[in-house]
């Protein structure tokens, strides 16, 4: 008969079993250990009560289609400083615009994100948004982290993150980007917009036109 | 025939654009190629919309949910040698501890890799490969590239994407060598990787005004993210 061992005689395999497991064993400790609660920061507070808010209005079953998507833009605008975002995304070619072809582009824009954030939102299937922390990035911005909880995923250890970039205008806070999973819409807009008028000889009012089309196509 | 006659004019394109002035946008976007980088992703949008995303739909369509989900936790279990080894050049004991946490319980637990039991005991996926593990020695991402096929693939995530097959100990087994097994495993990771982000990648292309643009940032911005494991990042400042 022959005798188990377990000691100095083990094999490869054996010892590459232990390793295995006892990597496991330390990564559900790991696993075990959680960050004390800390108090929220006004911006965490801000993303907390308005994720709230826009939920309320995406699962309010009496309104109409339209209602919704009505409200719901309103609430976007109250939330968001649109015209901040369509200065960042018009890069340089910010600097040399007139203000007449500036003014017409903050309104194209605004149709634009709009419309895209709508599009985005009317894909909406009870997930929720869980604030985890935050950072600042001076001089008086915030970074909001929250993870997505999608009920369809019950204990997924590695949710959706999504963060959003808090600006602090005189006291009134406002989202001035957000990302997911590390790409920031606003920085691939910048990047389009920009490639755009690179191919357009700067051209403003013509990358109005294409976005004022771009919100009618996607609308 | 077609394709071939493609490739080549791709090919003849690399060719004189490297004796061409790359214009001030591209020189500002790293991407001094654009020009025949946008040929590229022409061509390989065109072969995804008349080969990848047909079948990626029909695989959606006709393939349920859960085999689905069999398929992508197979392909994930057998690129986690890859992720440990990289995890361990990059110094990352936790991460080489949760990757062989993984690996161990999905290939028993979970039936050679069949399901995902790991994650439901709590233990994150996550995913390295020789590019990013380049990134963190300090070698920079080098000028944006598209290559055929592929994709974007700045030479240092080519680079990475080479060194990565000697990390998977499959091709050393000598049965597994067989063209079919490499190629059958590369065609359903693709199909695999089309079918899950369908939705997000009609989403980009139907809301952007260029997509390649919208591809460029979306890899850039993507990679860096898992360069730094997801942890937070400085978004650029706004002038």
């Amino acid at each position: 008969m022959r005798k188990l061992s377990f000691g100095p005689k083990r094999t490869g395999a054996t010892r590459l079993l232990g390793l295995m497991f006892a990597a496991l064993i330390l990564t559900v400790c790991f696993a075990g250990l959680s960050a004390p609660a800390q108090a929220a920061t006004p911006a965490e507070q801000f993303i907390s009560d308005n994720v709230q808010n826009g939920l309320s209005i995406l699962i309010n079953k009496q309104l109409t289609k339209d209602q919704r998507r009505t409200q719901f833009q309103g609430f976007l605008l109250g939330l968001t400083d649109i015209k901040a975002i369509a200065e960042y995304t018009l890069g340089q070619y910010r600097r040399t615009a007139s203000p007449g072809d500036q003014a017409a582009f903050d309104d194209a824009f605004k149709d634009y994100a709009l419309a895209v954030y709508q599009s985005y939102f009317d894909k909406f299937s009870g997930q929720t948004l869980q604030v985890t922390g935050s950072y600042p990035l001076p001089p008086d911005e915030t970074v909001v982290k929250t993870v997505m909880i999608d009920p369809k995923k019950a204990n997924d250890p590695k949710p959706l993150q999504v963060n959003f970039r808090i600006a602090n205008k005189n006291g009134r806070l406002a989202v001035v980007d957000f990302s997911v999973e590390g790409v920031w819409l606003g920085e691939m807009e910048r990047s389009e917009f920009t490639s755009y008028l690179g191919q357009n000889n700067g051209d403003v009012p013509t990358l109005t036109a294409m976005l004022k089309k771009k919100a009618q196509q996607i609308k | 025939m077609r394709i071939f006659l493609r490739l080549a004019a791709i090919a003849a394109g690399l060719c004189l654009s490297a004796c061409s002035t790359p214009s001030p946008s591209a020189l500002a976007n790293n991407d001094p190629q654009e020009a025949t980088n946008r040929e590229i992703f022409d061509f390989n949008q065109k072969l995804d919309r008349w080969t990848l995303r047909p079948a990626a739909e029909r695989y959606n369509n006709y393939v349920p949910g859960q085999v689905r989900e069999v398929v992508h936790n197979t392909l994930t279990n057998l690129n986690l040698s890859v992720t440990f080894a990289n995890d361990v050049l990059q110094g990352e004991p936790k991460r080489a501890t949760q990757t062989l946490s993984r690996f161990t319980v999905n290939s028993t637990l979970g039936v050679g890799g069949l399901f995902d039991v790991a994650s439901r005991l709590g233990i994150p996926e996550h995913s390295e490969d020789f590019g990013q593990t380049l990134a963190v020695w300090g070698v920079g991402e080098g000028p944006y590239m598209v290559l055929p096929l592929l994709g974007p693939a700045p030479p240092r995530d080519t680079v990475g994407l080479v060194v990565d097959v000697f990390f998977d100990p499959t091709i050393y087994i000598p049965i597994k060598q067989h063209i079919l097994w490499m190629v059958g495993r590369q065609y359903f990771t693709l199909l695999d990787v089309r079918a899950r982000n369908m939705e997000t990648l009609d989403d980009i292309e139907r809301n952007s005004l260029d997509f390649y643009a919208a591809s460029r940032s979306l890899y850039r911005q993507y990679r860096a993210n898992e360069i730094r494991n997801g942890e937070p990042d400085a978004p650029p400042p706004k002038d």
